[in-house]
């Protein structure tokens, strides 16, 4: 908190966010009231509800683009933070007060990939507009360059010499060679890698509202790589239920030899973390 | 059975017993006894108690016929038939031989001379003629201790012991000779031998550490002293010369005169109802009980760690739960120095009437009564004392306005500590209510415990721990077993290299138990364990959390209930065999290669596995491990603003080091700014390489002082096992050596500080008179003169 009220800009939108959140209070409570006049019976009541759903849309499109208006400022909050984040990095300097650890512990990091996951925004489309790429299941262009500090599962060779899929974050991108620089996002890993763009995928950057996109969803039985809870890595798996509702998991069955059936029993995995599974042949 | 607690508790079980049976006395009116609670007919302890013996042969033989009872008294009476002569008890001529019973024999006629004198028995009883019946009974009763007695004496093996049987043979054959009343005599002194006594302490630490609980919690704490009471009224006390083994003391005077006192006055009238008797927690004070205390406890916890089995369900949960904790902490008040529970005037700090039944209880011994039996023999009395109580409280404490307070009683205990006032303050600003707002950023912190989620989840009722096992005797609910199916496949799924098949036998096994981890009602982790409690060690069988739980904190709080279940179960060892993958983990939870548990006690029991490094883990009683973390956090929290506020008090700040972020790993202390000059200030000596030697040289001066011997070494465990107990900050001349050379001493103070420790802790442990002590007084005098010969302190 600290940190935030040092920051004038970020204060800032946090008053404009909360007057946007006034605002949409304000315009529900005058909605309500609009349609509780409605009686609907005679030719002339007709007309009059004509003109109070008239007026309710406008209402309901002027709430909308309020909040729209909000998101974009939750939106440009999370993004400066970001950058803020990145600058510490970049500087060397810890962001708590606390005297600085070696690494953070592991336990700590886990919640952190948690959270991000679940405040990873909503994609809302205006009406009959179609989900964007990143958004859900829906992949990056092909000519989709990663931003710095964009988390990607990132293929890399591990020690022992096997091909293995990590949580990693973008460093920098390089036009000259195609290639990117990522770091593990496990800390005790400390390697950066240099990797071909194609053993890089882009984490979506907006969940996919199943009950208005189920189509920006992975289905059921869909080959995916999911990241295994409690660790920094993607594995494939399949998918075993699509999420209901906008803050549920994918449900997935994680490919695990050490099963009687090859597979894991039904793992929740938030949408954050599962992307498509590029080869299709098993290992 | 070679382990002395079980030995000695033999003996205690058969006057539980005779209590049971005989009804009235104390071990069955209250219903938190173990005697009542564990049953009083023990299949496996055929035979009558002592005490029923004694009183049956007493009824028997106080329904002889006249002539009978005669013959029995002439036997103790002396000769009458002339001044001359010195025979002092008739003998039978036909002495009964060992078929025929004493029962079915005639009785002897008046006319028999006596085999010793030749006189007529007649002659032996003449001045019984005119005694009433209830006097001859009176004598036949001592007739009968006096038999008795002779057994006692015969079959003793302990010397001191059979001397005080001897003694009390005597002495009743004496008044049975002179038709008198037995009296104690000699350097005894008479009872009560110390005030306050056990039981105005006992219950005086109720008062003083529950008296802020709810009632009924407070009843709880209350049973509890009540049943530790009754325990001491009947516990056998171990002799002198098994004290003085224990205890590595040299003089054990003290004790013997308390043994002594115990045998005469609370253990021999037991059974011996001719003699006067008193019960132990009325008689004795603290001094008794910090002799007894440390091996009783043992001896108790062990006693219903064994028997738990037959106590009653509800007294199960108050005793296995409870206890122990009680025990501590009647520990600490018994061995600690300001303990404000054994001072004569002890008041307990008004609290809106929320007093116990201490009063009442007190009263009655006041009184005279058997005061302790009338006062717990119903809990449901208690409050009906309670307005009585609290009147005389407040109008005692109007004489005595000075009166203890708590903060009075918690006063400092060790040297250089912060006063509990500006403990108080700083507490109240790390609690800042307003900081308990928002979003929990304290988990996100790098800084987070291991186990702080894990402690919050299981608040908040998202995870649960249940220690469960399968049972051959009990039909088994379907939920355990369902969660024992459960933890056989998170153990074989973690453990791969581990055959299934073991695995469920182990997770099945009767034998073994097993600490369950469940969410969202399944199990997603566990640590199956087997107890040895006669080998005081538990092994940790298999450990393990479900691969997409893990990272989460829940290993470390499963094995922090673990140790908090085993220490409420009095096993203080873990012992396990770690394969490669696992050693980490262990380490992290305190285990170490380094084992203490002698392989002895448990070579032939843990289950051996190849490849595998066997670990152990001891366990501190005192420590609360599931919120160990949580209260170091705080402690820091405490000394951060403690440090704030010394900081504060400085003049000149100098900004913080930099050196360490440039690479520099390690810089000499003086050369921090600022440090050098704070130096100066105390006069400290300057010079490093001075200051050593000059330690050096004192320190090998003290330790070629002819007294220093007892302090060379480390006090050993084994030759005084209540030592580290007793003692909090154990140090001698090896260890400060050690110290010297690994530079600790980097200023005289600590140097000082070491020495003076020594000296202490001698006398806290030990007697004020005993040789231990006269050494520390010799050697602190001798290094006093030492380090103002050498200019270390003032002259």
């Amino acid at each position: 908190e600290k940190k935030m009220s040092a920051d004038p800009k970020i204060v800032e939108l946090l008053s404009e966010l909360h007057q946007l959140i006034k605002q949409t209070q304000e315009e529900r409570s005058r909605k309500n009231k609009s349609i509780i006049f409605s009686v609907p019976a005679s030719p002339y009541y007709r007309t009059k509800l004509r003109g109070l759903y008239t007026t309710a849309k406008a209402d309901a499109e002027a709430e909308c683009s309020i909040l729209r208006h909000a998101l974009d400022k939750i939106a440009e909050i999370k993004s400066l933070m970001e950058e803020r984040r990145i600058a510490a990095k970049m500087a060397g300097v810890y962001s708590d007060s606390d005297p600085p650890r070696k690494t953070m512990r592991r336990g700590v990091l886990m919640t952190l990939l948690q959270q991000s996951a679940m405040t990873l925004p909503l994609w809302i489309g205006k009406p009959g507009e179609s989900p964007p790429p990143l958004c859900g299941a829906i992949p990056a262009s092909s000519d989709y360059v990663a931003k710095q500090g964009d988390k990607v599962a990132a293929r890399v060779k591990a020690v022992d010499g096997d091909e293995q899929w990590i949580l990693a974050e973008v460093v920098s991108y390089s036009h000259s060679t195609n290639k990117y620089e990522v770091d593990d996002i496990d800390e005790e890993g400390k390697e950066r890698h240099t990797l071909s763009r194609r053993r890089i995928i882009p984490l979506p950057q907006w969940k996919a509202n199943p009950e208005t996109d189920p189509e920006a969803l992975f289905s059921k039985e869909q080959l995916v790589l999911a990241l295994y809870p409690q660790t920094t890595c993607f594995y494939r798996a399949l998918i075993h239920a699509p999420p209901h509702r906008p803050q549920d998991d994918y449900s997935v069955l994680f490919e695990d030899t050490s099963y009687a059936d090859g597979y894991s029993p039904p793992l929740n995995v938030a949408q954050r973390y599962v992307v498509a599974c590029k080869e299709n042949k098993k290992k | 059975m070679s382990d002395p607690a079980t030995q000695a508790l033999q003996p205690r079980l058969l006057h539980h017993q005779a209590q049971g049976a005989s009804g009235g006395s104390a071990g069955s009116t209250a219903a938190a006894t173990p005697s009542s609670a564990t049953g009083s007919s023990d299949p496996a302890r055929p035979g009558l108690s002592q005490q029923q013996r004694a009183s049956q042969k007493k009824a028997q033989v106080r329904a002889f016929p006249r002539a009978k009872k005669l013959e029995k008294l002439g036997v103790f009476s002396a000769c009458k038939a002339n001044d001359t002569c010195k025979c002092n008890g008739w003998k039978n001529p036909n002495p009964p031989t060992a078929t025929r019973m004493d029962l079915q024999q005639q009785a002897a006629s008046l006319s028999e001379p006596c085999r010793s004198c030749g006189h007529a028995l007649a002659d032996h009883v003449s001045h019984l003629e005119n005694v009433s019946e209830d006097e001859i009974n009176r004598l036949l009763g001592m007739v009968v201790d006096v038999e008795n007695l002779f057994m006692s004496v015969h079959k003793e093996e302990d010397t001191d012991t059979k001397q005080v049987y001897f003694y009390l043979f005597k002495l009743l054959r004496k008044c049975i000779l002179q038709m008198s009343q037995p009296v104690v005599e000699g350097s005894l002194g008479s009872p009560p031998f110390e005030k306050p006594n056990i039981e105005q302490g006992v219950l005086n630490f109720v008062q003083y550490k529950f008296s802020h609980l709810a009632p009924k919690e407070r009843q709880t704490m209350f049973e509890l002293s009540k049943m530790f009471l009754l325990c001491l009224n009947y516990w056998k006390l171990e002799t002198p010369t098994q004290y003085r083994q224990r205890t590595q003391k040299e003089d054990a005077t003290a004790y013997k005169v308390d043994y002594t006192r115990w045998l005469c006055y609370c253990h021999v009238p037991q059974s011996n109802d001719s003699l006067p008797r008193y019960e132990t927690t009325q008689v004795f004070g603290r001094s008794l009980l910090k002799s007894i205390f440390t091996v009783t406890r043992r001896q108790l916890l062990e006693k219903f760690r064994v028997e738990k089995d037959k106590l009653l369900p509800e007294k199960r949960t108050l005793i296995l739960t409870h206890f122990p904790k009680f025990l501590s902490m009647l520990e600490e008040e018994i061995y600690g120095e300001n303990s404000p529970i054994w001072e004569a005037d002890f008041i307990m700090p008004a609290s809106d009437g929320a007093q116990l039944g201490q009063t009442g209880i007190s009263a009655s011994v006041v009184s005279g009564s058997p005061g302790l039996v009338k006062g717990l023999s119903s809990a449901s009395s208690l409050s009906s004392l309670d307005a009585g109580v609290t009147e005389t409280i407040t109008g005692e404490k109007r004489k005595l306005p000075e009166a203890l307070t708590l903060e009075d009683a918690k006063r400092i205990r060790v040297m250089g500590d912060i006063p509990m006032e500006l403990v108080n303050e700083v507490m109240m600003t790390i609690t800042d209510p307003a900081a308990m707002l928002g979003p929990e950023t304290s988990l996100l912190t790098p800084n987070a415990a291991r186990d702080e989620t894990a402690r919050l989840e299981e608040r908040r009722g998202i995870i649960e721990f249940h220690v469960i096992g399968n049972s051959l005797s009990q039909k088994s609910n379907k939920k355990i077993l369902m969660w024992l199916v459960g933890l056989q496949n998170v153990f074989s799924h973690q453990l791969p290299r581990m055959p299934k098949e073991y695995i469920t036998r182990l997770v099945f096994d009767p034998k073994h138990k097993t600490l369950a981890l469940i969410k969202d009602g399944r199990v997603i982790g566990g640590v199956c364990f087997r107890m040895f409690p006669t080998q005081g060690f538990t092994e940790i069988v298999f450990c393990a959390v479900t691969s997409n739980e893990q990272v989460k904190g829940y290993g470390t709080h499963l094995m922090n209930h673990l140790k908090e279940y085993h220490i409420k179960h009095s096993i203080l060892y873990f012992l396990t065999y770690a394969d490669e993958y696992a050693i980490g983990y262990f380490k992290k939870q305190g285990f170490s290669k380094d084992i203490k548990v002698p392989k002895s006690r448990y070579l032939g029991y843990i289950k051996d596995y190849e490849g595998a490094t066997l670990m152990e883990c001891e366990l501190n009683p005192r420590i609360p491990y599931t919120e160990l973390s949580h209260i170091i956090k705080r402690q820091k929290e405490i000394i951060k603003k403690l440090i704030e506020r010394k900081q504060s008090q400085i003049r000149k700040v100098y900004p913080g080091l930099t050196c360490f972020k440039d690479g520099v790993r390690q810089i000499p202390v003086e050369s921090i700014p600022g440090i050098s000059k704070c130096a100066e200030e105390t006069k400290e000596v300057k010079d490093p390489d001075v200051l050593y030697n000059m330690l050096k040289n004192l320190l090998a001066q003290i330790k070629t002082h002819p007294d220093a011997w007892p302090f060379m070494e480390p006090v050993k465990k084994s030759e005084a096992p209540d030592y580290y107990e007793i003692i909090r900050f154990p140090i001698d001349l090896k260890t400060m050596t050690e110290r010297l050379k690994n530079r600790y001493y980097v200023t005289k103070k600590l140097f000082i500080a070491d020495l003076q420790r020594i000296i202490t802790n001698c006398r806290e442990y030990n007697p004020p008179d005993s040789e231990y002590c006269k050494c520390a007084n010799t050697l602190e005098k001798f290094f006093y003169f030492k380090l103002k010969d050498g200019g270390l302190i003032e002259k």
